[in-house]
């Protein structure tokens, strides 16, 4: 019965801005505000970037620095591509290159013949090859394939400089109103929205972020970039032509290649040429992955960090809600039967390795967080305790059995940090749909990252608190 | 009925564990792996020389679906397989009418009603059941069977069939292929 350990079975609510659902493996907890976070409730940061394929890191430091090396219409193509890896244009898997061996005449003596090796880019996958487009084999294996240069390039420069310019600008002004404003009540803080604000035109990668109660030094750094950037820049408006190019005179007339056309994707992936014959489609180099980082929006701590190496799948800070909070799953479920009790096994694992008390309560009529039940439950009223995880026990088998005194009406069984509960349900609507079920648990919770108190030295080192957490099971349909 | 003959050519290296039922001619250099079968229900199957049929493929002449194996006046087809083809592992080709120089990769599915000329490489995965003939150097890839047309026609595979036809023999056994009758008879004195 796989699908009953399918992840989205059982739900547990985050309150955030939005109230979200999602299952526990998904979330994150926040150790420092003890609060459930999602994905939409962080925000998201990029940490480096690094080419899927070859799996080069770039971090953002470095790829800034190329960007200022050359013009910045180059920028935007080499900007965040890898330098080694391309993509084959016709169905986006990662080219490779291939050699073969071609007779070429020695430099000393023209009459003669060696094997020398020619380099071409082939695809795995399409069987689409680099001399497909007319690009001439390379005596060198990596380094001496070219994308085509735009034509449009210098136009582009400019716009983008001067659109730039008017983005400082506006940015400047509307920090300096909403300063002038907050001068007599803060003068250190900084708007939510200044942190937070997509910036116009990516002028986000050349100004830092700003942290809230840091001193006034980026204003000072803004007037000096002002400074620099004195020079205004003028742009032609762009200039419009009465005469259009008229049409081939075979348009209707000429049959179409099929295969020579090539398909929206191909095209809109090369916007700069958009070409539309698949005999003009050249490869592009390959799109850098990003490593993220997830922050609390509240306390602006750390929630995951990633490794620098994009080797390495693990984490320097993994702060994933699994590892905290105690998570329902469930084992078996009976046929469901309209008003019918009906009896439901679930199982309790404690992520934590010492003991935890769990007391699972019941929604109560009119709750407000309690919107999509379907069903009556009746959950166990007695304090479940869970035993703390032991790494060790799986290894040592002459193990004491754990000495607990379980109901046998409510503890089904129990195996080192899990255990297995009943739940009786009773399906209030005949309908469709899932009988869904939710109930709140209640648990305490250890948190170790908080600073010891220096003064009481003779309590306990960490204080349990009790965090509520309200949770949702999709127990399947109804059978008649 | 056992009368359908199998002739394997000499050169043909055939081992033992595959399945070869009906009546199948395989050309010369032609490597067929151990599990591979070749199937000849509803007609024979003419297979040509230097083909590669690796493990697990399925090369089956069978009777089209609207008619029932016993029923009266059905033709026997024969199923033609040119030269320098390769059927990748698990692929299924029933295509009536396969040229040189194809590629059918892994677990590709081809229907009867196909036919194949030269130089088409079917990509992994792909079910191509339509009826028609595919042009020459067409290349069938991706989830949804997209298609274009490529310049070069695949290799042909002459070093890995060397490198089998060599090492093959050392680990498994081989199907008898059919002598070669010397052209010029002894003169009697």
């Amino acid at each position: 019965m796989a699908s009953l350990l399918q992840p989205d079975r059982v739900l547990y609510l985050v309150h955030g801005e939005k109230k979200i659902r999602s299952p526990l493996s998904t979330l994150y907890f926040c150790r420092y505000c003890s609060e459930l976070r999602s994905l939409e409730c962080v925000s998201h940061e990029v940490d480096s970037h690094y080419c899927p394929s070859c799996l080069e890191n770039m971090p953002s430091a470095e790829a800034k620095l190329k960007k200022n090396r050359k013009r910045i219409c180059n920028q935007l193509n080499e900007n965040f591509r890898c330098a080694n890896c391309f993509d084959c244009p016709c169905c986006m898997h990662t080219l490779s290159t291939r050699a073969t061996n071609i007779p070429a005449p020695l430099p000393d003596d023209p009459s003669k013949t060696t094997m020398k090796k020619a380099y071409y880019l082939a695809c795995g996958f399409c069987r689409w090859t680099s001399r497909d487009v007319g690009m001439a084999d390379k005596s060198v294996a990596s380094g001496g394939w070219q994308e085509p240069d735009n034509p449009h390039t210098q136009r582009i420069n400019k716009l983008i400089e001067y659109y730039q310019q008017l983005a400082q600008r506006e940015k400047l002004e509307r920090d300096r109103k909403k300063l002038a404003r907050r001068r007599p009540y803060m003068p250190l803080a900084f708007s939510q929205h200044t942190i937070h604000v997509v910036e116009k035109y990516g002028l986000g990668t050349r100004l830092q972020r700003q942290r809230p109660g840091a001193p006034i030094t980026s204003l000072a750094g803004l007037s000096l970039k002002e400074g620099e950037d004195q020079k205004e820049i003028n742009i032609e408006p762009a200039q419009a032509l009465d005469e259009v190019e008229p049409l081939p005179e075979d348009c209707y007339t000429r049959p179409i290649n099929l295969p020579e056309v090539t398909s929206l994707r191909q095209r809109l992936l090369q916007p700069d040429f958009q070409p539309a014959g698949a005999s003009q489609l050249h490869p592009k180099h390959k799109h850098l992955l990003i490593k993220r980082s997830l922050r609390c929006r509240k306390c602006e701590h750390n929630l995951s960090k990633p490794e620098f190496n994009p080797t390495s799948i693990k984490f320097k800070i993994q702060l994933v809600a699994v590892s905290y909070i105690p998570e329902v799953r469930i084992m078996s479920i009976p046929n469901l039967r309209f008003q019918k009790e009906c009896q439901v096994l679930l199982t309790l694992t404690n992520p934590v390795e010492n003991i935890t008390h769990v007391t699972l309560v019941g929604c109560e009529e009119g709750d407000p967080e309690d919107i999509n039940s379907t069903a009556k439950v009746m959950v166990p009223t007695k304090e479940l305790v869970l035993a703390g995880k032991d790494a060790a026990a799986d290894y040592d088998e002459l193990a004491e059995p754990q000495d607990f005194q379980d109901d046998p009406d409510v503890v089904a069984f129990r195996k080192s940090n899990k255990i297995g509960f009943f739940i009786k349900v009773v399906p209030q609507r005949e309908e469709d749909g899932d009988v869904t079920v939710s109930f709140k648990i209640r648990h305490d919770f250890r948190n170790l990252a908080a600073p010891i108190r220096p003064s009481e030295e003779g309590d306990a080192p960490t204080e349990a608190i009790w965090l509520t957490h309200h949770v949702e099971l999709s127990l399947g349909p109804i059978i008649a | 009925k056992n009368s359908a003959k199998k002739v394997l050519a000499a050169g043909a290296v055939v081992c033992v564990e595959s399945e070869i039922r009906g009546e199948v001619t395989i050309g010369a250099r032609t490597v067929v792996h151990p599990k591979a079968r070749i199937i000849a229900e509803a007609g024979p199957i003419v297979i040509g020389e230097g083909n590669l049929i690796e493990e697990q493929a399925l090369i089956i002449n069978s009777y089209p679906e609207n008619i029932a194996p016993d029923s009266e006046g059905v033709e026997p087809k024969t199923m033609t397989i040119g030269i320098n083809n390769v059927f990748e592992v698990g692929c299924m080709s029933q295509a009536m009418k396969i040229g040189d120089n194809n590629v059918i990769e892994s677990k590709a599915d081809l229907g009867r009603n196909m036919i194949l000329t030269s130089g088409c490489i079917i990509g992994a995965c792909c079910q191509v059941n339509t009826c028609e003939v595919i042009p020459e150097n067409t290349v069938i890839f991706g989830s949804g069977c997209q298609r274009r047309v490529q310049t070069e026609r695949p290799q042909p595979q002459t070093l890995q069939l060397d490198f089998l036809m060599k090492i093959l023999p050392n680990y498994h056994h081989m199907k008898k292929t059919v002598k070669t009758t010397s052209a010029v008879t002894p003169a009697k004195n």
